[in-house]
C-alpha cells in the first residue's frame, strides 16, 4: 500500500515526541568538556625554562619566545607570544614541553571582532598562583628521561 | 513548435547542495541539462606543497583538513605511508593497532551519518538530517574525549597513537554501539522506507559496473555499482585481517543503492568495533621511533579504505627530515569526474541528488 512508509516514519517521530530533549541550551547551560579538550593555552611562567622545544615543534611558527641569560648563565623567560591567528590547535607544543609549563585550558569562547585580538601574550597575562611554584613530580622524571631522548636524536641525525 | 533558448546556470560556488565551494556550469534546455562543466579549486590550500616545508610529524594535523568529515582515517593513511617508508610497519604495538581500528571505524560511522544527513537534506527531508546528526555527535564526542578535538583530531602518530583511552571511554563506546543498530533502523524507517524519498532517488544517476570502473570509483560508490572490492578485506592493512565483516553491495548503481550501501556499511562498522573491543590487549601505545624522523632515501605508496573510497599517499624521501614530495590520491576528486557524464540529460532536480549521492567533501577535492 502506498503511504505505508510515510506512516511508519511518522510513527518514529511521534515515538520521540515525549522523550527528554537532547538539545543543549548552550549559553545558559554550559557544555561538559572532556579532560583533553583543546581550548586555549595557559603558561605556568615559573616552570618555563625557555628551551624553545615548543616553538620548534610547531608546524606554523606560532610561538615567539624571548629570553635572556641571568648571572648564573641560566636562561630566563622574558616574553612568550602566541600568534594564535595562525594556530592549528594541533597540540604538538603542549606535547613537547618537558616541564609541563604549557598547558591546554577549557576556554573555548575566543571569537573576537579583530584579527589581532586573537593572539595571546601568555607571559604578560600570567596570573601567579601558588600551585605553579611547587616543583612537580613529573619534572624530575623528565630530567632523568631527557638524556636518553637526546641520545636518540643524536643517533637519528 | 516553440524554440527555447539554452540557459547557462552557475551552480555554486556558494550553493548549499554542492557540499562546499564546488562550482559547476550547467547548460539548461528548459529544465533539462544538456551540458555540465566542473570547476574545482575554490578550496585549494596547496597541502601537497605545505607538506614539503614541514617535517613528517608536523604534517599530521594537516590531514584533518583534507576530508574534514573523516580526519582520523586521513591521518591513518598518512601515518601508515610514513611507517612503510621507514620500514617499521611490523613494530606497531598491538594496543595501538586496535585503537587505530576502533577510531577509524568510529570516524567512518560519523562520516556516513553526515552523508545520510546531508543527502536527506538535499531532497528536503529535514527530519532525517536531525536524527543522523544526533548520532554523529555521539561518535564525535568519543573522538573528542580521546583526542581533544572533534573534527581535526591529530590522534595518530608515526609509530602508534597519541593517547590511551580508559575504561570509562570504553563503556561510553559500548553504549553507543548498543544504541546504534536501533538508530540505523530509525534511518531506514524515516528515510529509506519513505515513498517520496524512493520516488526521488530510485533509477536516478545510474552508474553501471563498467562505467564505475572506467571513471575510477572506489569505496562505497564502487560497491553500490555491484563491484565486490573492499581494501579492508582484499588487501588488509593494519590488523583488518583479524575481523569478520560483510561487504554490502548494491544492485544497479543508482543513487538509492549508494545510499543503502552506506547504511549497511555502518552496521558492519559497529560489528568491527565490537570485535575490536573484545580483543583489545593492554600494553604500550607507541613503538620506539626516533624523535627526529628521517626515513631512508626512497618512496612509498599506501592506500587505505577511507569512508569516501581509496585514500592514498605517495611520499618521496630524500633522506632529510622533510619529504621531497607528497602526493595525495583523493577519492572525492576522482569520483567527481562522473558528474558531467551522468548529469547530461537529467532533470535539474535530479542533478542535485546525483551530486549528493557520491559524498564529496571539497576539502579533499581541492586539497
Amino acid at each position: 500500500m502506498f503511504g505505508q512508509g510515510l506512516i511508519k516514519g511518522l510513527g518514529i517521530t511521534f515515538g520521540h515526541l515525549f522523550e527528554k530533549k537532547i538539545t543543549q541550551q548552550y549559553p545558559e547551560e554550559r557544555p561538559v568538556l572532556p579532560e583533553r579538550f583543546k581550548g586555549s593555552f595557559s603558561l605556568r611562567v615559573p616552570k618555563c625554562i625557555a628551551c624553545g622545544l615548543c616553538s620548534n615543534a610547531c608546524p606554523n611558527n606560532v610561538i615567539k619566545i624571548e629570553s635572556e641569560k641571568d648571572e648564573n648563565n641560566k636562561k630566563k623567560l622574558t616574553g612568550y607570544k602566541m600568534m594564535a591567528e595562525r594556530c592549528l590547535y594541533c597540540g604538538f607544543c603542549v606535547e613537547a614541553c618537558p616541564t609541563k609549563a604549557l598547558l591546554w585550558n577549557h576556554n573555548f569562547e575566543r571569537a573576537k571582532f579583530f584579527r589581532e585580538d586573537v593572539n595571546l601574550d601568555l607571559f604578560n597575562s600570567y596570573v601567579p598562583s601558588p600551585e605553579d611554584e611547587k616543583p612537580a613530580k613529573p619534572e624530575k622524571e623528565e630530567e632523568t628521561a631527557k638524556p636518553e631522548k637526546e641520545e636518540e636524536t643524536a643517533q637519528a641525525s | 513548435m516553440l524554440k527555447t533558448q539554452e540557459l547557462t546556470l552557475n551552480m555554486g560556488p556558494q550553493h548549499p547542495s554542492t557540499h562546499g565551494v564546488f562550482r559547476c556550469v550547467l547548460n539548461l534546455d528548459g529544465e533539462y541539462i544538456t551540458k555540465v562543466v566542473n570547476h574545482t579549486g575554490y578550496l585549494h590550500r596547496g597541502l601537497e606543497k605545505l607538506a614539503e616545508a614541514r617535517t613528517y610529524t608536523q604534517f599530521i594535523p594537516y590531514n584533518g583538513r583534507l576530508d574534514y568529515c573523516s580526519g582520523m582515517m586521513n591521518e591513518l593513511a598518512y601515518v601508515m605511508t610514513v611507517e612503510k617508508l621507514m620500514g617499521i610497519t611490523e613494530e606497531i604495538p598491538e594496543r595501538a593497532q586496535y585503537l587505530r581500528v576502533i577510531m577509524s571505524e568510529l570516524q567512518r560511522i560519523a562520516s556516513h551519518t553526515i552523508y545520510v544527513a546531508s543527502f536527506s537534506l538535499d531532497i528536503a527531508g529535514f527530519t532525517g538530517f536531525m536524527y543522523a546528526f544526533r548520532d554523529r555527535d555521539r561518535a564525535l564526542d568519543l573522538i573528542e574525549a580521546a583526542s581533544g578535538q572533534r573534527m581535526m583530531p591529530n590522534y595518530m602518530r608515526i609509530g602508534g597513537v597519541a593517547a590511551d583511552v580508559d575504561e570509562n571511554w570504553f563503556s561510553q563506546l559500548q553504549k553507543l554501539l548498543d544504541d546504534m543498530p536501533a538508530s540505523l533502523d530509525e534511518y531506514d524507517g524515516l528515510i529509506t522506507g519513505n515513498e517520496i524519498f524512493q520516488a526521488r532517488v530510485k533509477n536516478v544517476g545510474i552508474v553501471t559496473r563498467e562505467m564505475a570502473l572506467d571513471i575510477g570509483f572506489s569505496g562505497p560508490n564502487l560497491r553500490a555499482s555491484g563491484v565486490d572490492h573492499d581494501l579492508r578485506r582484499d588487501e588488509p592493512y593494519g590488523i583488518y585481517d583479524r575481523f569478520k565483516f560483510d561487504v554490502p553491495l548494491g544492485e544497479q548503481g543508482d543513487t538509492f543503492d549508494r545510499f543503502v550501501v552506506r547504511i549497511k556499511e555502518m552496521r558492519q562498522s559497529v560489528n568491527i568495533i565490537k570485535q575490536a573491543i573484545k580483543d583489545i590487549p593492554e600494553g604500550p601505545i607507541m613503538a620506539k621511533v626516533p624523535k627526529v624522523i628521517k626515513p631512508p632515501v626512497g618512496e612509498a605508496f599506501h592506500c587505505i579504505e577511507n569512508s569516501k573510497g581509496h585514500l592514498g599517499f605517495h611520499i618521496v624521501s630524500d633522506g632529510s627530515t622533510k619529504p621531497y614530495r607528497t602526493r595525495i590520491y583523493s577519492p572525492c576528486f576522482v569520483s567527481l569526474g562522473f558528474f558531467p557524464i551522468v548529469a547530461k540529460g537529467q532533470h535539474l532536480m535530479d542533478a542535485v541528488v546525483t551530486l549528493a549521492s557520491i559524498d564529496i567533501v571539497l576539502g579533499e577535492v581541492d586539497r
